[in-house]
């Protein structure tokens, strides 16, 4: 079919023209005549006209000159044209060069699209964008948009005045430029991690303020995927978590310093709530108590695995405790011991704490130390001060015993030597009588010069008299309790006293006196020794007697004395005890004597046995 | 000089000892010279006749065996018969290994006494 060319453009659907070589137009289609309303005349002097919006027709000349100057395809950028009616309308115009047989230019072709709808939806879209941006700009964070290969494509405002660097210089991969540097390698790391999940993630490091400050920051970022799925970019905020990091490393720092000074002093802490049983051990406990970290603490485990540990002697001592403990909800401090897998013994010293927490929970928060070290030396040095105690008295009694031995010896030589030669005299032929007799009477000098010896040595150990000074027997006795607490605590003794509050004040030496409830308590605490089965608990007693004396008794639940014993335990040497020398007693009863009072032994009606004295009040004036 | 027989010098500063020994020791048949003092006996003639000596351990001034230690230092070897009232087997050992002939612990007796100048007299 034959088409004419001339009807095709005259009916195209758009606005169409012909321009000649020198500028002019030429051919104008009906559409173009429509849309202005004008004629053709009219049209080719559109440069002198209104027919292009006047704000936009100095742009369209000159570009479409260098156009036609250059001889390239021209697209102008939008510019009104005015409707018939008077209306501007948006278009866009396009020129391509009409060529010969041999490709010189011999005209324009040019189409004119009017574009106003696309125009007005592009600007509207361009107001949506800038109000946006504006509140992307305004909001308090810091927002960035990032390209699918972690290249920073958009900084918000925000951002950008918080570093205070200018976009070009932290766009594209300079953001790198804005972190600390210790942490560069760790971020790089963390939005390597986050890009290669392609999931929305996070991660932390430090950014430096505009004032140089480095703060630390919580980068949030989201991908964004457009619609067949594909990934095309990261929307990130970075919020400040400054403030939090800092309290997370003082909280880090100070459970380090706890841990370390819990390690250091061998002190380790639970914290054990009732209720729910939910224990908590420090790392120092885990340690003392040879407790595998990875083993859950909880109630029934502490039980099986601690409980078969603890030495039988302090089985009670901690189930009374506990049980103290679970009544009153007071403060507990004991000590006991444990036995270690290797045979060993570990001393634990255990203070705790019951009370309520903030839900109304009972918690019970104790610190256990380790005094294994201190004890033992403390043991050791305890044996070492009782054999030198021992030695040392051993050593007196040597002396004493020795300077006896040589006041005695010398007479007693004499005695034998002179008995010898008496008996050669009398044997002799003829028998020496006078010689004996001379002999003979020097062998009773001899002799009464050895009982001189023990006559003196009589007045020596009696010469002194007691002191006599006002004496409170409950004073006395506690200074007693005091001085031996340690040792009793060490033997596991359990010291009860019961002091009358109405005790006359006595007359003598006190520390004489002291020596004897020393010795009474000494004894006690020995005869409880072998004690296994029962408390070994001792009594120290002080009453009034008969109105005008004063009684101190010391019970205890020891072994006892059989009745048959009685009337030789206070002989000077007699004794019941393995180590002792019993002269202990004797002693004891010769200091309470000489204050004119007596010393006796009773057998208990239960274990064990009491020695008492009692002395006179001190007369009053 | 009293005679053939051998002079035992007894030095103690006990004076029953000084009293009944010497009785003793003119029964068994010896010549015998009692001193109060180890300076004593190193100041007297004796010291030179002397063919055993009785010596008391613990005196004031000089002790026994200080007088052991002078004597050797003399080069006097005169066997030594300590005696002492302290009976301390520790300070008998170490006189005896220091060249003492015995030791004896008062009182002694008749016996152990003749069975030392035994062997100090050989």
């Amino acid at each position: 079919m034959k088409v004419d060319l001339d009807r095709i453009v005259e009916s195209f659907p758009g606005l169409v023209a012909t321009m000649s070589l020198p500028g002019e137009l030429d051919y104008l289609n009906q559409a173009v005549l429509d849309f202005f309303g004008k004629t053709a005349a009219e049209l080719r002097s559109w440069a002198e006209s209104d027919v292009i919006h006047p704000d936009d027709l100095p742009r369209v000349v000159s570009e479409f000159r260098e156009a036609i100057a250059a001889g390239s395809p021209y697209t102008s950028a939008a510019h009104r044209c005015r409707r018939a009616d008077g209306v501007y309308r948006w278009f866009q115009t396009r020129a391509l060069p009409m060529r010969d047989a041999d490709a010189r230019i011999i005209g324009w072709s040019i189409l004119l699209t009017e574009i106003d709808d696309l125009k007005r939806t592009e600007d509207a879209l361009r107001a949506s964008e800038r109000s946006l941006r504006l509140i992307i700009d305004s909001i308090p964070t810091l927002a960035w948009s990032s390209r699918p290969d972690g290249s920073v494509e958009f900084f918000n405002q925000h951002y950008l005045d918080y570093v205070g660097l200018p976009a070009e210089q932290v766009l594209g991969f300079g953001w790198r430029t804005a972190f600390h540097p210790d942490d560069l390698e760790r971020i790089a790391d963390g939005w390597e991690r986050i890009r290669a999940s392609a999931q929305a993630g996070e991660h932390e490091g430090r950014l430096r303020r505009h004032d140089g400050e480095y703060r630390w920051f919580l980068f949030r970022l989201n991908p964004f995927r457009d619609e067949s799925g594909n990934l095309v970019k990261w929307y990130g905020t970075s919020t400040d978590i400054d403030a939090r990091r800092r309290a997370e490393d003082e909280l880090r720092r100070s459970e380090a310093f706890l841990a370390e000074g819990q390690r250091l002093s061998s002190i380790g802490t639970f914290y054990w709530r009732r209720d729910t049983d939910e224990i908590t051990f420090s790392e120092e406990l885990y340690r003392i108590l040879d407790w595998n970290r990875d083993l859950r603490v909880t109630r029934e485990r502490a039980f099986q695995r601690i409980l078969p540990r603890v030495h039988p002697e302090d089985l009670r001592l901690l189930s009374d405790g506990m049980a103290r403990s679970l009544g009153t909800g007071g403060d507990q401090d004991l000590e006991i011991r444990l036995l270690d897998p290797d045979g060993s013994l570990k001393y634990l010293h255990i203070l705790s704490r019951e009370s309520r927490d903030l839900d109304g929970g009972i918690e019970q928060i104790g610190a256990v130390q380790d005094v294994t070290a201190r004890r033992t030396s403390e043991e050791a040095l305890g044996r070492a001060r009782s054999e030198l105690a021992h030695v040392v008295s051993a050593m007196s009694l040597g002396v004493l015993t020795a300077s006896i031995a040589h006041e005695i010896n010398q007479p007693l030589a004499g005695i034998v030597t002179n008995a010898s030669t008496c008996l050669r005299m009398l044997a002799a032929d003829p028998p020496d009588l006078a010689g004996a007799r001379e002999t003979a009477r020097r062998t009773i000098r001899d002799g009464n010069r050895a009982s001189d010896v023990i006559a003196r040595l009589r007045a020596l150990f009696s010469r002194k008299e007691p002191t006599s000074d006002p004496v409170d027997m409950n004073d006395a006795t506690r200074e007693v309790i005091a001085l031996s607490s340690r040792e009793l605590q060490r033997n596991r003794v359990i010291l009860q006293s019961d002091l009358a509050s109405d005790l006359p004040i006595v007359s003598g030496d006190r520390v004489q006196l002291q020596q004897v409830i020393l010795n009474l308590v000494r004894n006690a605490s020995e005869a409880m020794a072998a004690v296994e089965d029962r408390p070994r608990q001792l009594l120290i007693r002080t009453e009034r007697e008969d109105v005008d004396r004063v009684r101190v008794s010391v019970r205890d639940a020891g072994v006892g004395v059989a009745r048959e014993s009685m009337s030789k335990l206070f002989d000077a040497f007699y004794t019941t005890k393995s180590g002792g020398m019993g002269i202990g007693l004797s002693v004891s009863r010769s200091i309470v004597e000489r204050h004119g009072g007596r010393l006796w032994a009773e057998t208990n009606e239960g274990p064990g046995a009491t020695f008492a004295f009692s002395i006179p009040a001190m007369r009053t004036l | 000089m009293i005679g053939m027989r051998p002079l035992v010098s007894v030095v103690d500063d006990d004076e029953s000892v000084r009293e009944s020994l010497p009785d003793l020791l003119r029964q068994f048949g010896f010549a015998v010279q009692a001193f109060a003092s180890a300076e004593a006996f190193l100041a007297s003639e004796a010291l030179g006749d002397t063919r055993c000596l009785i010596l008391d351990v613990a005196m004031p001034g000089m002790s026994g065996p200080e007088l052991q230690l002078e004597l050797t230092r003399r080069w006097q070897t005169i066997p030594i018969v300590f005696i002492t009232a302290q009976g301390d087997e520790t300070i008998r050992r170490r006189l005896l290994a220091h060249g003492a002939v015995e030791c004896l612990f008062k009182p002694f007796s008749e016996t152990e006494l003749l069975d030392a100048l035994g062997v100090a007299l050989r």
